[in-house]
């Protein structure tokens, strides 16, 4: 138990119980998250893992089974709930349609002002969760309606970094957002991992990113899981997750050709760094 | 020689964020020449001045300076009447990022109906041209269902198929494969696709992922209200610096093979593993 962050026990989670629209979005999963992990959520639409995400923040109560978040049970007191809201921070898809302040510092404020913490710590907490997400502090006083796109998405996001989650869960933290955007937005991901040790948990549709951000890998899919692993291990399951109509990064499919064209490369390869050394291995060692 | 369906001359769009404040430059003296039936694909990172080039065309958006030409005809909005403008529109139709967005009735008919309607189309012709473009994205399963009830996927295609139901000779994307799982993108692609090559629709795709670019006759790639690179996707990959320069990622084959130093820019996984098969077979003869 010492290094689970959050564990999902036969957790089942149904839509509209006992209505003509009754919908299992989970069913019977059981899920460890390991601590200090960055663990990656995939699966397509309806697969259960927006559900999951909620259900791990107490935002969702699950219909059966039991949720242990830091190693307590946290529906064993139902009252205690919002206390897992600040352990547990879950930043939505489009956080920048929630910004509601009058300046970016207030709106990143908001959460630990809810959490009763004295001033000092707040204006401190907001300092740093800017600094995690690469925001400059001259944008401090800005209106939040000013910024751009990119902008604004950092400012919601720091705003769940300022209450010092120990897991972070992001629902599609980069969706909509240029390559750069993307690299700025997941990269602050990564520093508040780094400078914290929280475990992060980031649902994406894009193969690409969870290569290059993820140490764990969980695929759902009909609401259970359906693979879990490292990415080299999930990602050397190209037919599997074609199946369910997903798709491995195009570097893997690459590599899945040289193999099927008779070059012993590795099938798990899945980032550009580990195909050339592949390659290189191939070509002699020299660069080409 | 084909006909040239959109042409635009030193377009420039520039607006005031604050009063008093130095105006942000959108579009900078911006020449853009498209024919007719092409499927361009609009490259360039947020605030690059893609969407704004949409909104121009689609009339949304009037340019601040400089000439825009659609089907051959110089868009004066001074000149032009309220309905001259409305032709255009319909000739021109969006389709934007957030499917929930841009669906307004209950029933999916309905909503395909609805701009039709809207432009005093017979009943009769209605019914017709909502059954096609339902066909057409592959959504006729589901026309008496309830919008909220489909997945994203779907709900794009029941957007597309609303914008066909005007019958537009363009239409314009304005990333609106970017809220989709892989598998609604892979459905939305496939009907953009299948509505240039079928139907000879003139098609603008604005996205952010590199990889649907590949499937385009043409990349445009806008930096800072500029085009800085027009070609194939072949064409405007090889230049990978620049692509990075503006912000962009080159798709992850063109990367390794770059970084291979081989030429070419191989953009499949295919087009890939010949070009280094062949690196590999040059190496053993040598050796």
């Amino acid at each position: 138990m010492e290094n689970t962050a959050a564990k999902l026990c036969g957790v089942s989670y149904i839509y509209s119980e006992k209505t003509p629209f009754e919908k299992v979005a989970v069913d019977g999963v059981d899920v460890t998250l390991e601590e200090g992990m960055v663990t990656g959520l995939i699966g397509h639409t309806g697969s259960g893992k927006s559900t999951v995400a909620q259900m791990l923040n107490g935002l969702l109560r699950p219909t059966s089974g039991e949720v242990y978040v830091l190693g307590r049970n946290i529906w064993e007191n139902p009252k205690d709930i919002r206390r897992v809201r600040f352990e547990a921070g879950l930043v939505f898809q489009y956080p920048e349609y929630q910004l509601f302040e009058e300046t970016v510092a207030r709106d990143i404020a908001f959460g630990p002002r809810n959490m009763g913490l004295p001033e000092e710590e707040i204006s401190s907490r907001v300092a740093e969760a800017m600094a995690f997400v690469g925001l400059d502090a001259s944008l401090s006083e800005k209106s939040p309606f000013d910024l751009s796109g990119g902008q604004k998405r950092r400012v919601a996001l720091a705003g769940v970094m300022a209450m010092q989650p120990k897991i972070l869960i992001l629902d599609e933290p980069a969706a909509g957002l240029d390559p750069r955007g993307r690299d700025e937005i997941l990269s602050g991901v990564v520093r508040y991992k780094e400078r914290t040790g929280a475990t992060v948990v980031m649902i994406s549709h894009s193969m690409e990113d969870m290569a290059r951000y993820c140490d764990r890998i969980l695929v759902m899919n009909d609401g259970k899981p359906y693979l879990y692993g490292t990415p080299e291990v999930v990602f050397s399951e190209a037919e599997r997750l074609e199946k369910v109509g997903l798709s491995v990064p195009q570097i893997t499919r690459l590599m899945a050709e040289l193999r099927r064209r008779g070059y012993p490369v590795s099938a798990s390869v899945y980032t550009v760094e580990a195909a050339l050394a592949e390659i290189r291995k191939l070509t002699g060692g020299d660069r080409a | 020689m084909a006909e040239t369906i959109i042409k635009t001359e030193k377009l420039c769009f520039e607006y005031e964020k604050n009063e008093g404040e130095e105006k942000t430059q959108v579009l900078r003296s911006l020449d853009l020449t498209v024919e007719r039936g092409s499927f361009v694909a609009v490259l360039g990172h947020n605030g690059s001045g893609k969407s704004t080039l949409a909104k121009v065309l689609n009339l949304l958006v009037t340019p601040t300076s400089g000439k825009v030409w659609l089907f051959g005809k110089e868009i004066n909005e001074e000149t032009m009447t309220e309905d001259e403008l409305y032709e255009i529109r319909r000739r021109v139709g969006m389709v934007f990022q957030n499917p929930d967005n841009q669906l307004v009735a209950t029933i999916v008919e309905e909503d395909v109906a609805f701009g039709p309607e809207n432009i005093g189309v017979e009943p009769s012709e209605i019914r017709r041209r909502v059954d096609e473009a339902l066909e057409t994205v592959g959504m006729t399963a589901f026309a008496r269902h309830s919008p909220h009830q489909l997945s994203g996927g779907q709900k794009q295609r029941v957007a597309i198929a609303g914008i066909l139901a005007l019958r537009p000779e363009i239409i314009v994307f304005d990333e609106s494969t970017a809220m989709l799982d892989p598998m609604g993108r892979r459905e939305v692609l496939d009907t953009i696709r299948k509505l240039n090559r079928d139907n000879g629709t003139t098609i603008l795709m604005i996205t952010h992922y590199m990889d649907e670019a590949i499937d385009a006759d043409r990349v445009i790639v806008l930096d800072d209200g500029r085009i800085v690179l027009d070609g194939t996707p072949r064409e405007v990959f090889s230049h990978v610096e620049e692509v990075r320069a503006a912000g962009l990622d080159v798709p992850q084959i063109t990367e390794l093979t770059y970084r291979l130093g081989l030429s070419g820019t191989p953009i499949t996984a295919e087009e890939g593993a010949d070009a280094i098969e062949a690196l590999i077979t040059n190496r053993q003869e040598r050796n």
